[in-house]
This record gives structure tokens, sequence and C-alpha cells, in this order.
């Protein structure tokens, strides 16, 4: 269980906030989606439950436990991060990417080399063909779903993953969020998923939180923001794209 | 100079070609390889503690713009010792600011996201150092070592003034000598031994780069990446492998030899035409007269590094001036009357250094002010007196020494009053050559060059009696004279045997005829009977 109790993070001393006394809770297995538009908090929020930034009030609690009383090495380890910015190590090979965190775990070279490869089939990477290669002689998509694997490899209980399917096409997507959702029921991950993409939010989450200027705006189901917005904010995100797709639905 | 005795000029210098070769890279690769283990970690430290940065790098870059010879000279003087160490500490000195600074630079240049990247999925400090931010760096820290090996091959040779070799040489021999073809034997090596030095680190970082998937084809290929690693280390153990085996053949005693054996005398001189055709000549004395083997230290750079050598053991014998020893050594006042002059420089050496001066060789080899025999006619000059009022209208050239040595141009200043309106820095070699062609109009010439001849100038008149006396004779450490009685009978065979004018027609033996000292002095001997 991941929860965040007044949370708030100022990077300028107070004079602004990136988040503003944020609350929720991301049940185990469940997946929360993060939705809000660019510069809204989302990245600083995932970087705050993994102690990547410390928050300028509030708690988080991860498995219970402040992560402030943590040690973030260990903490860090059981929560696989996918970065927005992918961030893969240029100077090692895929293979070397993903056995990375594994290795350093001192898992034995066996299971380490199984894993591998069964992650890479799983984000549709044939080993064979690109466990060899360097992060720059894939294309962004690929090194994105590199990223993935990575997160993944340390079989880890819970999940921040921002913007991982970013640079997809709609069919690559379609196949990876399908595999995400598997991978969540069969391993009961806890997972909070960042998305600035509502249909794909509306898809994957089980609850979303819709984020404004660093603000909370509203927490629940699908069908609760879809059917009782709390704020116009949460209202209009919906109705645009509602719209779009009515119009696109008369020209087919 | 036709192709086939410039062939034979290389032939006949080949194996103590290969030796300085091999010295020069011993000594560069050794002190890069010393600068690299101190370098690197001092990068490190200092990228993880900000506060260090500025002073380290303040420090090194500061040790970095002493010249070098000063440098050299300076560590002389701090560790009372010639030879390869006070050159490898030089060295490692100049080689530490590139490599640091490349550390520092290489790692704070690997991307933050990167290094995010890193923490954020579990990575402790010291594991995205050592995994990520040493490896994304290495290419710059390697082109920082690149750096600092090229430079060290060329500062090496430099490391030939105190005695450590390498192929600084030839450079300094041909310098003494003023003789093109030595110097280029020196030089031209020493460019290409660059050349070689980079392109083997080049190999090595070319190696060193992760293998792409694509790049990997054959058999061949796959043994060319080890082998580029591997460039540095042939480098080196080519060097040793070549020094090695080339030193019996350049007739020239390897040190640990003279360590263990006390049958060796160690005999040296400083860097002009006239202290090694001393030295040969005593050097060639003692090896007929004597079942000694003896050990060249030809070329050391000057009058204090000779002494110091002397003074420490690490030489036996060399030939010094009483003018020199009595002001610049003990920087007593100076004393005209030679013979006066002799017993006090004897007294206090026996006693502060234990060494003993021998019976002078005869020449007086003072300083003479000195024109060119035209300017001498038609203005009247005929001592240094009458140059005074004309003075401020000549330009001067003079040694380094000279214008600073108390029986050099400060005495001469008070003594009679000159001022010259200009004093250039000459090397003793090109001095004369300079007068006569009217770069200069004054110069401090030694009375036994015998350039002073061949280029047609004037010696002025020492009226006033200010220069001390210059003979020259043997100087030699007490303990080796206890060992070995005979070598004071041996050189006391010399004694009076070379006037002015004999010293002079053997200087310009070397110095305008183009024999080599060794030739000369053999021939002295000769005819002298003693060989
Ligand atoms: N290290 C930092 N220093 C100062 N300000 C920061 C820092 N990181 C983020 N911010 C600011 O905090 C706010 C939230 O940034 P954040 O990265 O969390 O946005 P986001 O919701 O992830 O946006 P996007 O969808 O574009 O990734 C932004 O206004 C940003 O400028
Ligand atoms: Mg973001």
């Amino acid at each position: 269980m991941i929860r965040l109790i007044h949370v708030s993070k100022s990077f300028d001393g107070g004079r602004s906030y990136a988040v503003k006394d944020l609350s929720f809770q991301v049940n185990d297995g469940e997946i929360l989606v993060l939705l809000g538009s660019s510069g809204c908090g989302k990245t600083t929020t995932l970087k705050m439950v993994n102690r990547l930034i410390e928050p300028t009030e509030g708690i988080i609690e991860v498995n219970g436990k402040n992560v402030m009383e943590q040690a973030p090495v260990a903490l860090r380890r059981r929560i696989g991060y996918v970065f927005q910015g992918i961030g893969l190590f240029p100077h090692m090979t895929i293979e070397k990417n993903v056995a990375l965190i594994p290795s350093l775990m001192g898992w034995p070279l066996q299971k380490i080399q199984e894993r591998v490869r069964e992650l890479l089939e799983l984000v549709d990477l044939p080993p064979e063909d690109y466990a060899k290669r360097f992060p720059d002689e894939l294309s962004g998509g690929q090194q994105q779903r590199v990223g993935l694997a990575r997160a993944l490899a340390a079989d880890p209980a819970y999940l921040l993953m921002d913007e991982p399917l970013g640079a997809l096409d709609a069919l690559t997507r379609d196949i990876l969020q399908q595999k995400l959702l598997d991978i969540k029921k069969q391993l009961k991950k806890t997972i909070i998923f960042v998305t600035h993409d509502i249909f794909e939010a509306l898809l994957i989450g089980d609850r979303i939180a819709i984020l404004h200027k660093g603000h909370l705006q509203q927490i629940g189901t699908k069908e609760e923001v879809l059917s009782a917005p709390a704020t116009e904010f949460v209202h209009d995100l919906f109705a645009k794209p509602a719209r779009q797709l009515a119009d696109f639905k008369d020209i087919l | 100079m036709s192709l086939e005795s410039l062939t034979t000029y290389i032939v006949n210098r080949l194996p103590e070609l290969w030796l300085r070769t091999g010295e020069h890279i011993m000594l560069t690769g050794f002190s890069t390889g010393t600068a690299i283990l101190i370098g690197i970690p001092l990068g490190i430290i200092i990228f993880r503690n900000a506060w260090l940065r500025a002073p380290v790098m303040a420090v090194i870059g500061i040790l970095q713009t002493i010249p070098s010879l000063a440098m050299l000279v300076f560590l002389l003087a701090l560790l009372q010792k010639i030879g390869a160490l006070p050159a490898l500490i030089a060295l490692t000195l100049y080689a530490l600011l590139p490599i640091v600074r490349n550390t520092l630079t290489g790692l704070k240049g690997v991307s933050p996201q990167v290094i995010e990247a890193a923490t954020g999925i579990g990575m402790t400090k010291y594991q995205r150092l050592k995994l990520v931010r040493i490896p994304l760096a290495a290419s710059v820290i390697i082109a920082g070592i690149r750096t600092a090996a090229v430079v060290g091959v060329g500062i090496a040779t430099l490391s030939a003034f105190i005695g450590a070799g390498g192929l600084g040489q030839f450079i300094n021999r041909g310098l003494a000598l003023y003789d093109t073809k030595l110097i280029l034997l020196g030089a031209v090596p020493t460019a290409l031994l660059a050349l070689i030095v980079d392109f083997s680190i080049g190999a090595f970082e070319w190696g060193f780069r992760p293998e792409r998937k694509k790049d990997k084809k054959g058999l061949v290929k796959s043994l060319v990446r080890p082998l580029a690693l591997m460039m540095p280390l042939l480098l080196i153990m080519t060097a040793g492998i070549l020094s090695y085996f080339t030193r019996p053949l350049s007739g020239i005693q390897t040190e640990a030899v003279s360590k263990t054996s006390t049958r060796t005398i160690r005999i040296a001189t400083k860097n002009f035409t006239e202290q090694l055709i001393l030295g040969e000549i005593m050097a060639q004395l003692i090896e007929a007269r004597t079942d000694l083997f003896v050990e060249r230290y030809f070329n050391l750079g000057g009058t204090m590094i000779c002494h110091n050598a002397l003074v420490h053991g690490q030489i036996d014998l060399y030939a010094e001036y009483i003018g020199t020893g009595l002001t610049v050594i003990l920087k007593y006042p100076v004393i005209s009357d030679p013979e006066e002059a002799l017993s006090q420089v004897r007294e206090a050496y026996k006693k502060r250094f234990n060494a003993r001066w021998l019976k002078p060789f005869g020449f007086n080899n003072t300083y003479a002010i000195t024109v060119r025999t035209a300017d001498a006619k038609s203005y009247g000059w005929t001592r240094i007196s009458d140059i005074q009022k004309a003075a401020p209208r000549l330009r001067a050239g003079f040694t380094a020494e000279f214008t600073e040595r108390p029986d050099g141009y400060p005495g001469l200043r008070q003594i009679y009053g000159l001022r010259f309106g200009e004093i250039r820095d000459l090397d003793p070699a090109i001095m004369y050559e300079a007068v006569s062609k009217g770069e200069v109009d004054v110069i401090c010439a030694f009375v036994t060059d015998g350039r002073i001849a061949a280029y047609n100038l004037k010696s002025l008149e020492d009226d006033r009696q200010f220069f001390p006396p210059y003979h020259a004779a043997p100087v030699i450490r007490g303990e080796i004279l206890e060992e070995h009685k005979k070598l004071r009978d041996v050189l006391a065979l010399l004694e009076g045997l070379l006037d002015n004018a004999t010293m002079q027609s053997l200087n310009f033996k070397v110095d305008g005829k183009g024999y080599s000292p060794a030739q000369v002095a053999g021939a002295f001997l000769k005819s002298q009977g003693l060989l």
C-alpha cells in the first residue's frame, strides 16, 4: 500500500508549490492513474514516493512505513520505476541494462539470464535481436519498452510508471496496455501510472486521480469521475474528448 | 652531408639511440603511470567534495606553470640527488593537470538523467560511480592521459640535464657542442615517439570502447581489439627490452653494477665543450692506467648540479675551476692570486665536503670581456676600462650564469662602472657567433675558447684584476681517493700539461672542426705519450 498524507512540495522555499496538500491511497494490487496536464506535478509526486525528491510537508508511507524512515537504496529496489526520460545506461547493452539491479542484488547468473529473456519477450523485443544492442541502436519506443523491462526486472511489489507508453504507436501501445493488465492481475502489483492520455487512464486505471496545478481535483473509479465530476476542471477534461469522439463517429 | 655518411652516422649511433629511446619511454611511461594512479583518484575525490576543487586545481595549475628546467633544478636541490628520481617526480607533476582535470570534467559531464535513473532504480553512491559515472567518463579521462603522455615525451628531453638519460641526452650534447646533427638525432626520434605514444593510447581508447554487435566479424577482427588495448603496454615492454639489451652494446654501464662494484669511478662534466674534453682526458687516462671501470655522467646541467652530485656521492670526479669553487660554491670574496685562491678552496673543500682539489691542468679559463677586433681597432679599445664610456651604447651578450655570478657582471659593474645599454642572455654555444655577426657587441668569452680566434674577436685586458683565477683542476671525493690511492698519481700526470694555447686548440678541434671530444682527448693523450 502507498499512502500520501497532506503532502506538499515547493522547489522555491514556499513561494510556489509543485504539489500542494496531496492525500490519497493506493491499495495493494491496484492501479492508480495520475492524470493531469503538463506541469501539474505528476512526476514530482512519483519521485517523492521513492525519495528521489523529499516532500516539503506531509508524510508518504510505503508498505505502512514512512519512506523517510526507510533506507533509500532498499526502498528503491522494492519499487520499480519507469522514467519519463527513459534514462537507460548508454554504455551497457540492453541485456545489461535489464540485468543490472538483479545482479546488484546478487541473483544467481542463471536466474538473471532467464529473467532478462522473459522480460525482453514480454515487451516484444526478441532477445536474439536486441539483447546485445546498445540503447542508441534502438528507436525511442523500443527504448521505452526496455525501460519498462528494467523496472520489472527485480520483480518489485510496487511500480511507479511515468508515461511509460508515451512514445508508442496506438497498436503497440494497446498490446502493452493489455500485457500490463495481465501482469497486474497475475502478480498483484501495486502501481501508480502517470499519463495525460484520457483513454489510457480510463482503460488501465482501477481508480483515477486528477491533478491540476499541484492540487488534487478528484479521485475515484472511472464511473465516479465521469458521472460526477467534482470540479469544473474535471468536467472539461472529459467533456472535450467525448465531443471529439462523437464527431469521429459521425465521420465514420 | 651525403646520404651515405648520414646513414653511417646514424648506424654508428644506433645502439645508443635504442638505449636512449628505451630510457625515454621508461621515463614517460613511469611518470604517466604514477600520474594516473594519483590523478584519477584525486579527480574522483575533488568531484565528490566540491569545496576541494578550486584549491586542488589551483595548486596543480600552478605546478604546470613552473618552467620545466626550474622545476628540475628545484627538485634536485630538494632531493639532493641527480638522475631519474627528480626527473620522474617533475614529469609526474606535469602529467597531473590534464589527468585530474579530465577526470573531473568527465565525471561532471555524465547526463543527470542517467544519474537520476541510476539512483532511482536503487544503486548506491559507490555503485553509481563505479558502474555509471566512471565508465561514461572513461573516454574523456583517457583523452587526458593521452595529452599528459604526449606532452611528457617532450618534457622528458630535459631530464638529460640532471643525468636521467633519455633522448634529451643527444639534444643536450648537441647543444653543448653546437652540433645540429646530434640535436636532430635527439629531436627527430622524440617527435616520432610522441606520435607513436599518441597513436598507442588512441588505439587503447578505441579498444576500450564497448563493442557493438555490428562490429563483430571474423577472427582477425576479434583479435584487433585486445591488441589495441595492449598497445601502451607493448610500448613500455619494448622500451624495457630495448634498454636492457642495448645497454651492454652501447658501452654504458648500468647503475646497478656501479652500486655493487667498488671498481668503478664515476666521472661527470658540465655541459660545454672544454668540460667534455677534460672529462674524456681524465676518463681515458684512468682507463689506460688503472683497472678501474669508468662510468661517464657527462653533460650535467651546470656547476651546482655537478657539485651537489659530488657531495652526495653520486659522482666521484669532475673538473672544476678555482674561481668557480671560490665564489659560486664557497661564496668567498674574490681573490686574484692563484696560489692563495687554490689553497683556500682546497682547505674549505676538504673540511666541508670531504673533497680534494688535485693538481691544476695548467690553463686559466678566465672570463674575457670580448669584442669584435674591427671595433677594438677603430675605437682604440685594449682594456676593459676603455669601453666604460661607450658601454651605454653597447649591447652585451652574457651567459645566464655570468649575469648572476658575483665574479661576473655584478662585480664588473662595481669595479669598472660598466653600464651596458642592453643585456641579453645567450647560450655559451652561440655567444661567439652572435658577436661576430653583430647581434651583440660585447660578450663574456671564455679565454680558452677556440672561437675567439676563429671568429676574429679581441679579448680586452682585465686591467683592474677583477676576475679571479679560473685554473681548472680535478675535484674528487675523499673516499674514492682513499680507496684508490693510485688515482692521485695518475691524475697528477696531467698537471700543467694543458696551457691556454693547448686548451684553446683542443676546444677548437671540437667546436670548429667537428671532432668528438673523445677523439680529441685520445689524440692529445697519445701525443703526450700517455696512452
Ligand atoms: N527540480 C525542480 N526544480 C524546480 N522546479 C521544478 C523541479 N522539478 C519540477 N519542477 C516544477 O514543478 C512543477 C511540476 O513538475 P512535474 O515534473 O512534476 O510536472 P509533470 O506533471 O510531470 O509534467 P509533464 O506531464 O510535463 O511531465 C513544474 O512547474 C516544474 O516546473
Ligand atoms: Mg512528468
